[in-house]
This record gives C-alpha cells, sequence and structure tokens, in this order.
C-alpha cells in the first residue's frame, strides 16, 4: 500500500507554467481520479508523479520518499496509456512479461506472473496473439495486465477508456472498479469524462487552468460544489447556472432577479442587495409547478423522452438554456410553457468570484 | 438600388460571354472522352486516361527493353537491327565463358567479370556502411539536440545535387594538386595519388557515393523512427528498459521494415552505379573501379569497335539482378505495409 504525496508542485515549460503549485494525497490503496477539461494539466501532473516529467519545483513523495530525482522505472509504480501502448511486434505475453524480463526475474517466475495476471484479466487465450488481432477492449485489458505483473506500488491511468466506445467504456469502468477492489492497491486515473470520475473515484481532484478546483468525495462535490466551475463540471446533465442579481424583497428577504424571473430567498449572509450572483439548480432539482408557485416560466425548446425520464431544455425571460430533468414520461413538446419551481434545499449560490457563498438554502 | 441591379446584370453578362469559349473548349475536349465512354462504358474511361502515359512508357521503356534483347542475339557493328547478323546466344556465350567464375582472369571476357566483381565489393561495402551511416544519423538526428533541423538540412543537401556535380566537387578536392593534398603538404604529411592507388580509387569511390546519398535514406529512416509513438519508448521507461534493449528489442524492430526497403534500394542503386564514379575515377586506374553499367557503356559506345551485341548481352544479365532486386524491394515495401 502507497501513499502518493504532491507538495507545491509547479510545472513550467520555457516562461509558460502549466501547474501552478499544487497541493495533494492520494492516500494508500485510494482511488484519485484527476479531472478537468482538456488543457487543465491532469495528464501532465500524473506523468510529474510518474517521473515521465520533472518538476520545475515543489515535491513528490511516495511513501515518505521524496522522488523527484528518481528514475520513472525505479519509482515503482506502473502506467497504462491513453493509447495502450502495446509493442505491436510482441505477442500479448511477451508484452507483459517484457517489463519483468528487464529485472532479470527467472523466466519460471516471469512465466508465473504473466499467467497468473492473465487469468485475473481473463486474457489467457489472448497471450499469443498480437496487439493488432486484439479489440479495443482487450488492448485494454493487455495494457492493464502489463502493469499488474509487475506488482507496482501504485497504478496510474492516463485516460484508458478515451479510445474505446460508449458501450465497452462503460463495461470497462466497471471491470477497472472490480479491479480495484481485488487487487486494492492506490490508483491515480485521469479522465476528462465526469461520469468516469463520479463511478470510479474514491477522491475526486478537479482541475482546470493548473490549478485544483476542489478535492473531495464524489458526492461531496456533486452536493457542495466549492465554486461554479465545479458545480458545472461534475455531474450530467449539468448544473444550470443562472446570472442574477440581488435585490431587497418586499417581504423582507432577497430576491435573485434573473432576466424577467424572480427567486424569492430568505435573508443570507454572504449576500447583500445589488451584488451579482449565480445561482445554480441542478435538472433533477426543478419540478414543474402551477403558475402561482412557479419561481421562472420557461418555454420548452426540446424535449428528450428516454422513456424511463425526460429532458427538457428550455428558455424564456433572460434565460437562455435550462434544463429540467423529469422521472418519468411527460408529454411535452417544443413551444409548450412550463411553469417550475426550485428545490431551495438543494440550490446553490455562488458570489461574482465564482465561489460559493451557499450549497442548500433552508 | 437600380443602379446596382443594372451593375450587377451587366457584369453577369460579361461573364457569360467570357465563358462561352471556355465551356466551347471543354465541349469539344470532352467530345471524344464522351465517345468512348458511350462505346465501352464507364470502366473503359480510366484506360483512356492512362493511355498518355502508357504511351510514353512503351515508346521509351518497353520497346528499347525489347530492341536491347534482340541485340543481345546478334553480332557485328551495325547498328540497324534489320542489318545485323543473327547469332544466337554466342554473346551470352562469350560472357560467361569462364575456367573459374571466381577468378575474372580465366574468363575469355575478363573486363566483365572484372566489373561484376568491382562492382559486388562495392555494393557490399558502399551499402552496408551507407546504411550503419544513415541508420546512425537518423538515430542521432531524432534526439531532441540542438539546431536539428539545420542538420537534417545539412546531410539531405547533397541529395539534391546531380552526379556529376558532387563527382566534380570531389575531384576538385582529391587531385592531386587538390584541397585535401594541399592540406595534407601544409601539416607536413607527403601529398597522396588518389586516383592512382586502386584501393584508395575504390574508397573514394564509395565514400563520395555514401556522401551523395546517406541523405536520403537517412530521411526514409527518420520517417520511420518518428513513426515509432513516443508512448512506447515512455513505457519502456516505466519498464525499466535500459537504452541498448531499447534499441535492439524496440526501435530495431519497429524501424526493420524501413531498414529493408533502404537496405533493397541502396543494392539498386548500388548495382546501376555509374555516372558518378565515371566523373570521379573514369573507372581507375586501370578497370580498378570499372563498375558493370561502365562495362556496358564502354563496350557499347565508347570502345574503338562497338560492340552492341555484347553490350545488350551484358544488360540483359544486369537487368536480370535489378529484376530480382526489385522483386524483392517489392516484398519489403509489402512487408512495411503490412505492419
Amino acid at each position: 500500500m502507497t501513499e502518493i504525496r504532491l507538495k507545491q508542485v509547479r510545472k513550467a515549460y520555457g516562461d509558460v507554467e502549466v501547474i501552478h503549485g499544487i497541493d495533494l494525497v492520494a492516500e494508500s490503496g485510494e482511488f484519485v481520479v484527476f479531472v478537468g477539461p482538456s488543457g487543465c494539466g491532469k495528464s501532465t501532473l500524473l506523468r510529474i508523479i510518474a517521473g515521465l516529467e520533472e518538476v520545475t519545483s515543489g515535491e513528490v513523495e511516495i511513501d515518505g520518499v521524496v522522488v523527484n530525482d528518481i528514475a520513472a522505472s525505479d519509482r515503482g509504480l506502473a502506467m497504462v496509456f491513453q493509447s495502450y501502448a502495446l509493442y505491436p511486434h510482441m505477442s500479448v505475453y511477451k508484452n507483459m512479461a517484457f517489463g519483468l524480463e528487464n529485472t532479470k526475474m527467472p523466466k519460471a517466475e516471469i512465466n508465473q506472473q504473466v499467467r497468473d495476471a492473465a487469468a485475473l484479466l481473463q486474457i489467457t487465450e489472448l497471450l499469443d496473439r498480437r496487439p493488432k488481432a486484439l479489440s479495443g477492449g482487450q488492448r485494454q485489458r493487455v495494457a492493464i495486465g502489463r502493469a499488474i505483473v509487475r506488482n507496482p506500488k501504485a497504478f496510474l491511468f492516463d485516460e484508458p477508456l478515451s479510445n474505446l466506445d460508449a458501450e465497452l467504456r462503460v463495461t470497462m469502468r466497471k471491470e477497472l472498479a472490480a479491479l480495484h477492489a481485488k487487487i486494492g492497491g492506490t490508483m491515480i486515473y485521469v479522465t476528462h469524462d465526469q461520469t468516469e470520475a463520479m463511478t470510479l473515484a474514491d477522491k475526486i481532484v478537479v482541475l482546470q487552468g493548473g490549478n485544483v478546483e476542489q478535492i473531495g468525495k464524489p458526492l461531496d462535490l456533486y452536493n457542495t460544489p466549492s465554486n461554479a466551475f465545479v458545480a458545472g463540471f461534475i455531474g450530467s446533465p449539468r448544473m444550470n447556472l443562472l446570472s442574477a442579481q440581488a435585490e431587497r424583497s418586499e417581504q423582507g428577504g432577497i430576491d435573485l432577479v434573473s432576466g424577467t424571473h424572480r427567486i424569492a430567498l430568505p435573508e443570507l449572509a454572504g449576500i447583500a442587495p445589488g451584488d451579482k450572483v449565480t445561482c445554480g439548480i441542478r435538472p433533477e432539482h426543478i419540478t414543474i409547478t402551477h403558475q402561482d408557485s412557479a419561481d421562472l416560466t420557461v418555454t420548452v425548446e426540446f424535449a428528450e423522452q428516454l422513456g424511463g425520464e425526460t429532458y427538457l431544455y428550455c428558455s424564456g425571460g433572460g434565460v437562455a438554456d435550462l434544463t429540467v430533468h423529469h422521472m418519468g414520461q411527460l408529454n411535452k413538446q417544443k413551444g409548450d410553457t412550463l411553469h417550475l419551481a426550485l428545490d431551495r434545499s438543494q440550490m446553490h449560490v455562488f458570489g461574482a468570484d465564482g465561489a460559493a457563498i451557499v450549497n442548500g438554502i433552508y | 438600388m437600380p443602379e446596382k441591379n443594372a451593375n450587377t446584370s451587366l457584369s453577369d453578362r460579361l461573364t457569360a460571354i467570357a465563358a462561352i469559349p471556355v465551356v466551347l473548349f471543354f465541349r469539344l475536349f470532352e467530345a471524344p472522352f464522351r465517345f468512348v465512354q458511350k462505346i465501352g462504358g464507364l470502366k473503359a474511361m480510366p484506360y483512356i486516361f492512362l493511355l498518355p502515359n502508357l504511351a510514353f512508357f512503351g515508346v521509351f521503356v518497353v520497346v528499347p527493353l525489347f530492341i536491347n534483347f534482340s541485340f543481345s542475339f546478334t553480332g557485328g557493328t551495325n547498328i540497324f537491327l534489320s542489318e545485323r547478323v543473327y547469332t544466337g546466344t554466342e554473346q551470352y556465350e562469350f560472357l560467361f565463358d569462364c575456367g573459374n567464375y571466381l577468378d575474372p582472369q580465366s574468363c575469355r571476357e575478363d573486363r566483365f567479370w572484372k566489373a561484376i566483381f568491382n562492382t559486388m565489393t562495392f555494393v557490399v561495402l558502399q551499402v552496408s556502411s551507407l546504411v550503419a551511416l544513415s541508420l546512425v544519423t537518423a538515430l542521432i538526428l531524432n534526439r531532441k539536440i540542438r539546431a536539428r533541423g539545420f542538420f537534417r538540412a545539412v546531410f539531405f543537401f547533397p541529395v539534391l545535387l546531380s552526379p556529376v556535380v558532387v563527382a566534380l566537387i570531389w575531384k576538385w578536392i582529391l587531385l592531386r594538386d587538390g584541397i585535401l593534398n594541399a592540406f595534407l603538404v601544409s601539416i607536413g604529411l607527403e601529398r597522396i595519388l588518389f586516383f592512382i592507388s586502386p584501393e584508395w580509387a575504390m574508397f573514394w569511390a564509395i565514400f563520395v557515393s555514401i556522401w551523395s546519398q546517406m541523405g536520403f535514406y537517412m530521411l526514409i529512416l527518420l520517417a520511420g523512427l518518428q513513426a515509432i509513438p513516443p508512448d512506447l519508448y515512455e513505457a519502456a521507461e516505466m519498464d525499466g528498459t535500459s537504452p541498448e534493449r531499447v534499441f535492439w528489442r524496440i526501435t530495431l524492430p519497429l524501424l526493420w521494415p524501413n531498414l529493408l526497403v533502404v537496405v533493397v534500394l541502396a543494392l539498386i542503386k548500388g548495382v546501376q552505379v555509374f555516372d558518378e564514379v565515371f566523373v570521379l575515377t573514369g573507372g581507375g586506374p586501370g578497370t580498378a573501379t570499372q563498375f558493370i553499367v561502365q562495362y556496358i557503356y564502354t563496350t557499347g559506345f565508347a570502345s574503338s569497335v562497338q560492340n552492341f551485341g555484347l553490350a545488350s548481352a551484358a544488360s540483359v544479365v544486369l537487368g536480370l539482378v535489378l529484376f530480382v532486386l526489385t522483386l524483392a524491394q517489392l516484398a519489403a515495401v509489402r512487408r512495411k505495409n503490412d505492419v
């Protein structure tokens, strides 16, 4: 079991700094997912941990030992690449055995380890095949097998599922989760897909522009995002974010005015009349109601009927894009008017700087 | 607004008038194609487009090939095939009449066999050195070294020169009063007569051809190296693979198809060597650097008695060797595409 710790890690290419002083800990046996949009620095951070990139400043510690000057091969980590990086001229067996051969391990032992890993991943019958004779999912398994066979201190995954089709991605996601449960081990996983992050992670690290936006358990990030970026990034479909201005209400509370809509709130610390804020509400926390009790009145632009649930994409009254989720079927069409109520206990308000002022109003 | 409409309409009219000759030209140009398509259907069309090239290839390659082949069964000095004497396989028998094939002196046409031996020596030394140097250069220039682009250009530049220019440059350097000898004298060494010594002449023939061709093969190998995904090297790095093992177990096997193409191309070009060496050494001293193509040229055109028949027979033999090498090249390319 291995703990990986980053202390004030910075990375610059020439004058351009891409990682701006990151602190984080991957606890022993934890499945940590780095998630963020393209160019946020998540792969660079993983490569820094792997030893494939040098840090410009800061420290990378593995089990309390600073490994900044230790070569990638001596860090005891294994990496699964986005492209799988299987040697195309070698059989699956040779691919898996290659790293062990470097350690001068006896052949019988190599054979045993390769076959054990192959059995674990159910790829024993593929051992004699070359990578080009394998499907995407099989290649993925071989790449994982190549990592497992080395019995590493920790596993690093660099967007390992992004080359697979949607269906296979779901299957492999489940298999990865099962694998983590079976072999334990610290795993750091990079993805831009927040669904992968939510389903796999013990801990999610949300990155943007080389900075950590928030670190936490998946549902903590979902329920109490620390800022509007995390709120918008975590969750699918994404949280509705409405620009609004706070005004004193006639009843003594605060009204958030967004276009022609007026959302009544009680007096809240951190929000004063005149403040520009962003009101966040997830699609599943909006309900269809009567005109009298409505916070918003909008028009349906597009209705997505999935059978078991319905998504309505709406606009109107100065709100350009609002998604509403409804469990079950709902017979609505383009042009229909909807009166919507927002669940105050699930409402988020972010300040002008994007930081959360309140997550849930009671 | 009406004025704008009038302008637009005038410009439209002028455009339409200007288009008339263009349209007429295309109508006329299309006519034979339309006719062929009507007669032969769509399947005939590719052959119509191939026809100019096929005609060119036929007139300048296939017909001379047959003429050459016919010449090899004739004797005498007459240039018109119809007036030449049919001699059957006499020219081939003459070429291959040897006491011991490993000893050119024992052959009736010892110049032919000497040229073959010279060519084989040249090919073995030149191709092996050329491929090794191209590979090393490509490996170095594939690394992130300073001024990489500049060095790539420097190594490729000689490829752009005409072989005659290359030979003249090096002749200027290597002659008795050339700059290399001037340099040797200036540092107190003796002048070397490079073109009087058979060994030196062969060395410089090989060196100059390597100098002029290396850039081309380096480029093929460089392209091959760059096609190897960097992820593989990173995976090897994570696996703790030593640089030597990375070269032998990853780089070389993945570069092998390119290397095979380079070897076969270099072999073909090596067997065909002529112009550079002819200008550089003239085949000398004696026949020390006379290769097979020069033998054919000299026998057919540059001797007092122009023996077209013998030259043709020798070129048929050379053609067969090149044919086999070309098959090897095609096989190599196919293998490269399979990987």
